[in-house]
């Protein structure tokens, strides 16, 4: 399969094409939006591209189950880092009454 | 089918980075996840699929929402300053990551072999399969896992609690 038609029919190149478009946004909602919560969805979009990309190459390995641990390994790190995040968000919220990252810029009041 | 599922993936990642309600935003996201597991389902990974929508769009995307209505903040707020240089230089960056990824993957000799080799589709990935790896090769690796889940919890009551 060549490039254009693994995009079409699901190669492994068209996988890894789908997470690094994903990766992108992600890394574009972080740098362009201001907002904590919306940069703190694109983080999580990164990851999500991460996933697609290793459980593509997972497959292309004959189905390895080790890629699919090691998903969930990432899973319960996503998990850690949602917690923790919004917990950290609520916290700024309450000091600030702000959610933007621009009006947090020094930790100082 | 792949083609369905990675529309809907990265339209649904589209419309969360273009929104301007967050919680529209948040709802692009579920749509996005869901593409996402489905194109695990395509993978033959129905353990993956079933643990993204569980634990991506049951769990962290509700716990996000959950935050979003609390703190009330469904519209973006003003800029305090307008920042046009550092805008255009991501929108820049962004762009040059997305195009240089994509040139370099469909112009890569080695991926195109690994893909042929790989070409066939291996049986679906069972849970029990999976089971038996984590707990023959990675047990340390889970009980890390928990504890750290342990320590998340905590550390997220001590930070959000007024007074301990």
């Amino acid at each position: 399969m060549t490039g254009m038609d693994a995009i079409l029919h699901g190669g492994l190149q068209g996988y890894l094409v789908v997470a690094l478009l994903l990766f992108a946004i992600g890394l574009a909602s972080v740098l362009l939006r201001r907002t904590l919560l919306l940069q703190f969805m694109g983080v999580e979009l990164m990851l999500n591209a991460a996933n697609v990309a290793l459980l593509a190459f997972a497959r292309s390995r004959g189905g390895d189950l080790q890629g699919t641990v090691f998903y969930l390994f990432i899973i319960a790190v996503a998990a850690c880092e949602a917690a923790v995040g919004l917990a950290l968000i609520i916290g700024l919220y309450r000091h600030r009454d702000t959610t933007d990252s621009d009006r947090a810029a020094s930790l100082k009041q | 089918m792949f083609l369905a599922f990675a529309l809907i993936t990265l339209l649904g990642a589209l419309g969360m980075l273009l929104q301007k309600n967050i919680i529209v935003a948040g709802l692009c996201m579920v749509a996005s996840f869901f593409g996402v597991a489905g194109l695990f389902v395509l993978l033959a990974n129905p353990v993956a699929a079933a643990l993204q929508i569980i634990v991506y769009t049951g769990a962290i995307l509700v716990l996000v929402l959950f935050v979003i209505m609390m703190l009330n903040s469904h519209e973006e707020e003003p800029a305090e300053t307008s920042r046009p240089i550092q805008r255009w230089v991501s929108v820049i960056l962004s762009l040059a990551l997305a195009v240089g990824a994509v040139k370099l993957v469909l112009a890569s000799k080695g991926l195109q072999q690994l893909a042929e080799k790989g070409a066939a589709v291996p049986p679906a990935v069972t849970l029990q399969g999976v089971g038996a790896v984590l707990f023959a090769d990675h047990l340390l690796g889970f009980e890390v896992a928990g504890l750290m889940l342990l320590a998340a919890m905590v550390g997220a009551v001590a930070l959000t609690k007024r007074n301990l």
